[in-house]
């Protein structure tokens, strides 16, 4: 058997040259050595990996059609086996990227990582936080119940508001001047096709760009220091990664099991006595807007585009206006400063978004 | 590693001729096409010439023994570099697994064909006009493809939504649901719609009325249907104006009764004036015809959410 194997292996490693693969893939030498503050990365990319594949199972059975996207769902969830978790472990995944994504954002703002020579890894970086964004709005449509609905409804109307192109792209998205059979099957293909080409395209430049200007590695020590402990990718990194990977996975299946997805009524223009609301992670977004400075048609543009739009040019110039090469973050303390009033301006948001329910019913 | 059987001269042996040392190997020239060593370049005072690997009588781990005298070397062709091209500059599968040169260069013959500068731009041209020429008549076709069912003509029809009996009091909203049928795509689908009816006092239909009447128009700017002031019912579109939520009837801790919408917390009165929260505009008034019997029939208009002004959409 191992003869066996030894000889596909000369077969390929002839043809395309396996071992300086492997060299380049495994060996990537990390300065300071590896942490589990790295980890996030790998995580995200095992993330979308489990989504892709719990995303495919749920086409089997799946139906993106107005009438029966909402009947399917429930048969995925009651008649399917394990169609309940494979959904929720869908669902679940899907929060759990984009709180992962802050983490990776935060830790690479944290570690100074952006700064040269890694403009670039974060500009497409960013590009991928888009997208991992339109995957949550899109998806939240695809089972068609009254969440679903009145997310997209929402969602779309607050798109309409950006100048010029608004109209034209919240047409675009419905497929019509309302909601219906087209707006599904726009988001399922961008779901399903778009989005994901666009995913694996953007995050395969990410890791080329990021191998070609090597990790950072730590903002402290003398180079002496961290040559000491410079180690490998494989194993020590791996290995890291992987018992995040698993703890990840671990934590997903849990919330599926313990919170399984429920549908409410399936969607149509009469909320009933649902108060719609968008998923936890638009809901600083939804509460920002309820806000009497962003009241009428400026202060909505002010609210849902302009400071959303200025917040991520704001991102895409950081690497350019702060051009100081010290990445220490304790000796950048305008970057902690801005990094902490974000974190915590979306936390209150968020909490007060929750409190807000109670005084609704 | 691979076996091979080309010759393997080391890069900077001292080079012989019969009559006695002449330079070093400075660099290897390859055919591109036997991945084999063709020539070596040596560089002897100065100067660097192409030495065809046949003249190689003998080569050692130092020394590379050739089969001419050194009075002969001037008469092999200079290397000149710009005719060449270094094989990190080119994409030659396996050259330099085969050959290696360090710490001089594995050098391929730079193709004739390859050399007109003036061909290569307008290759250039060439290509990026047939990717247009490929593409642009492919956007007008994709564009409408896409488009089509974006700009739909809006709907005109009268829905019958219930009956005014339901409406007990005035200045109260009243939710009136009914089943809307209609094409969707290649489906017939029903969904549920949702219009509050308001039995408006002489003081909230003077309200509501203050710039006269409501004229309705269609895509082209016909009028469609006028509500006057004569009937003291006003029906609401149930979408609200801010963006685009269903809104609801309640009581409100210091306003009384209002019309208050759970997403964003939009509120108005019973006459569709904001009273607070961040709605541009009062709620949307519907076309509405009342029957001597009192069945309330609307034209289902949806205005654009968000925007000060009135845009109608369907």
């Amino acid at each position: 058997m191992n003869a066996l194997f030894q000889q596909v292996y000369d077969f390929v490693e002839e043809r395309i040259g396996l071992k300086t693969l492997e060299a380049k893939l495994m060996k990537e030498p990390i300065k300071g050595g590896s942490r589990w503050a790295y980890v996030f990365g790998s995580v995200l990319l095992f993330i979308f990996i489990m989504q892709a594949i719990t995303g495919m199972l749920l086409m089997f059975y799946y139906i993106p059609s107005a009438d029966h996207a909402y009947a399917s769902t429930q048969f995925i969830i009651h008649e399917v086996d394990y169609g309940w978790y494979i959904l929720s472990y869908h669902f679940w995944g899907s929060s759990a990227m984009v709180v992962m994504v802050f983490a990776h954002m935060s830790q690479v703002f944290l570690w100074g990582a952006y700064k040269k020579p890694r403009e670039m890894v974060w500009l497409v970086g960013l590009a991928l936080f888009g997208l991992v964004m339109a995957f949550g709005f899109t998806g939240y449509l695809l089972p068609w119940d009254q969440r679903a609905y009145w997310a997209t409804t929402v969602g779309v109307e607050i798109m309409d508001k950006t100048p010029v192109i608004g109209d034209f792209l919240a047409r675009f998205l419905k497929g019509g001047p309302t909601p219906g059979q087209m707006t599904l099957s726009r988001f399922f293909v961008i779901h399903v096709m778009i989005l994901p080409g666009a995913l694996m395209g953007l995050a395969g430049l990410h890791l080329f760009l990021f191998r070609s200007a090597g990790p950072a590695g730590p903002f402290r020590g003398t180079p002496d220091e961290l040559k000491a402990k410079t180690d490998f990718f494989f194993p020590r990194q791996v290995w890291k990664d992987i018992m995040a990977m698993g703890v990840v996975f671990l934590i997903i299946s849990t919330l599926a099991l313990i919170e399984p997805v429920q549908l409410l009524e399936q969607a149509t223009p009469d909320p009933g006595d649902y108060h719609p609301e968008p998923e936890w992670y638009f809901l600083f977004l939804f509460q920002l807007l309820r806000w009497k400075v962003f009241s009428g048609e400026f202060g909505q543009f002010l609210g849902a585009i302009a400071i959303p739009g200025l917040f991520m040019l704001l991102l895409v110039a950081l690497p350019f206006i702060d051009r100081n090469p010290e990445r220490n973050i304790f000796k950048r303390p305008i970057a902690l400063l801005c990094w902490a009033v974000v974190m915590i301006g979306i936390t209150v948001l968020t909490v007060s978004a929750i409190l807000n329910r109670e005084f609704l019913d | 590693m691979m076996e091979h059987m080309g010759l393997q001269p080391k890069i900077k042996s001292t080079v012989r001729c019969l009559d006695g040392p002449i330079g070093e190997v400075s660099h290897v020239i390859a055919d591109p096409l036997t991945l084999e060593v063709s020539h070596i370049v040596v560089k002897s005072n100065g100067t660097e010439r192409q030495v065809p690997v046949e003249t190689i009588r003998s080569a050692d781990e130092n020394t590379v023994e050739l089969s001419c005298k050194s009075a002969q070397v001037p008469e092999f062709p200079a290397f000149v570099r710009a005719d060449f091209l270094s094989s990190k500059e080119v994409e030659i599968p396996h050259l330099e697994d085969r050959i290696h040169a360090e710490p001089g260069e594995i050098f391929v013959p730079f193709p004739e064909l390859e050399r007109s500068c003036a061909r290569r731009t307008f290759f250039t041209g060439f290509t990026t006009l047939m990717g247009v020429l490929i593409g642009f008549p492919f956007v007008w076709p994709v564009l409408q493809y896409v488009m089509k069912p974006m700009y739909a003509p809006f709907d005109n029809r009268w829905w019958k939504i219930g009956n005014t009996s339901k409406i007990k009091q005035e200045d109260i909203g009243v939710q009136f649901t009914f089943k809307k049928s209609f094409r969707d795509s290649v489906l017939q689908r029903e969904e549920d719609k949702n219009n509050w009816v308001v039995k408006a006092s002489p003081a909230t239909l003077k309200q509501i009325y203050q710039h006269g009447d409501i004229t309705f128009t269609d895509n082209v700017g016909n009028v469609v249907w006028v509500n006057r002031a004569t009937v003291p019912y006003v029906a609401y579109s149930g979408k609200c104006p801010h963006l685009g939520c269903g809104y609801k009837w309640r009581s409100h801790k210091t306003r009384g009764q209002v019309f208050l919408c759970p997403c964003h917390l939009s509120i108005y009165d019973v006459a569709g004036t904001v009273l607070d929260g961040p709605a541009p505009r009062p709620l949307d008034v519907l076309p509405i015809k009342i029957s001597p019997a009192g069945e309330i029939e609307v034209i289902d208009i949806e205005f654009k959410a968000g925007k000060r002004e009135q845009v109608r959409i369907a």
